[in-house]
């Protein structure tokens, strides 16, 4: 009866261990496209290959525990030439962390911002995703400040300047992706 | 029986959630829309005929003090291989099903296969029953999904067929519209048979 059962788990623990590392990168593919797979696409200039596949893992250091930090970078190319670079920023809001997507073109200038989860308050700063406060970000590059370059949600100065710093970290961020692509 | 009819015995005579009423709750649950009735369907199917298949090869070697905690774990492996494997190739209809998939474990239309059929008989008639039983779940799940999704959105499988006057009646997608489209096709069924 043990012996039996003993049996029957550990065929069914071989055959399943198998199975998910058979379909572990075939999962992780589907993920990002259907979670950060539609932001990727509205960030990025016109591209013709799938940048998820070919995404390059940056390493960022390590944090206070020791393991690695990693960030993936989506490059956009066109016939084969480099036109984009995407990868995701965030920073703290108004009520917990606002996760962005940032596309900049190989000169470093932004082609798009876009909010993929946030838990700003309904009505004020959750307008952040709005198209309105993410386009004025297109074309910009260096050090972008709230009014000077970009004009805050009203009512929303702290998720406003929450975008635009995690903006900003992301620029700071680009000579090293650029390397890391090319 | 032949072969034959422990096929088709699940496709009208037993068809599994109208006239064994078994398995009703990813059938009421699910069957927002034809294609994820299809889906499930077709994932209880693939589980059903797997397990159906190891317990009967097994079931001479399976103790009967501990066969359900054996069937269990045949089964729940093979739901744990759909599960991957929808997630890796099936992203979209994944997230529809959500927690159904899981709970297809606990289905009580494959364990009541194994543990009524595949346990007592050889391995060419079990899965015979496991895809008479898979199919008849499969077809009665995509049929009261399509029924819904027509009256409650005017489309099926998302064609729209009703013509753009067409009102839809919101409660047929809702759970409310589960039990009534439920009963309404066990009472046809019954009042087709009864007449036979």
């Amino acid at each position: 009866m043990v012996v039996v059962l003993t049996v029957i788990c550990s065929a069914s623990g071989f055959v399943l261990s198998f199975v998910n590392t058979a379909t572990e990168s075939a999962r992780e593919y589907q993920l990002l496209k259907y979670v950060k797979g539609p932001s990727i696409d509205a960030v990025l200039p016109e591209h013709d290959n799938d940048p998820i596949k070919e995404a390059v893992v940056m390493a960022m250091g390590q944090d206070d525990k020791g393991r690695p930090i990693e960030k993936k970078i989506f490059p956009a190319k066109k016939g084969g030439s480099l036109v984009g670079l995407a990868y995701d920023s965030g920073a703290e809001g108004y009520h917990g962390v606002i996760s962005l997507m940032v596309g900049l073109n190989p000169e470093g200038k932004l082609t798009g911002v876009s909010v993929m989860t946030h838990t700003e308050t309904p009505g004020l700063g959750a307008r952040i995703t709005e198209s309105s406060f993410t386009e004025q970000f297109e074309g910009l590059s260096g050090e972008i400040g709230v009014g000077a370059d970009v004009q805050g949600v009203s009512g929303a100065t702290i998720s406003s300047k929450a975008v635009v710093k995690a903006v900003n970290e992301a620029i700071e961020l680009f000579p090293q992706a650029m390397k890391e692509v090319s | 029986m032949s072969v034959m009819q422990e096929f088709t015995k699940g496709l009208w005579k037993e068809v599994p959630p109208f006239r064994l009423v078994l398995g009703l709750c990813p059938v009421l649950a699910v069957t927002t829309a034809a294609s994820n009735g299809l889906g499930m369907g077709l994932a209880t199917t693939f589980v059903l005929v797997c397990s159906n298949t190891i317990i009967s090869l097994l079931r001479s070697i399976i103790p009967g003090k501990v066969r359900i905690a054996a069937f269990i774990v045949v089964i729940a492996s093979f739901v744990v291989i759909v599960e991957l494997t929808m997630q890796a190739y099936f992203y979209p209809l994944y997230k529809i099903l959500g927690i159904f998939i899981p709970l297809i474990v606990v289905n009580c239309i494959i364990l009541g296969r194994a543990e009524a059929f595949a346990s007592k008989n050889s391995l060419i008639p079990s899965v015979a029953d496991g895809l008479g039983m898979g199919l008849g779940f499969t077809i009665s799940l995509t049929f009261l999904g399509g029924v819904r999704e027509l009256l409650g959105a005017g489309t099926v499988f998302g064609y729209a067929l009703m013509g753009s006057s067409f009102q839809p009646f919101e409660v047929m997608v809702k759970p409310p519209g589960a039990f009534l489209c439920l009963g309404l096709i066990l009472g046809l069924m019954n009042f087709i048979s009864a007449k036979k």
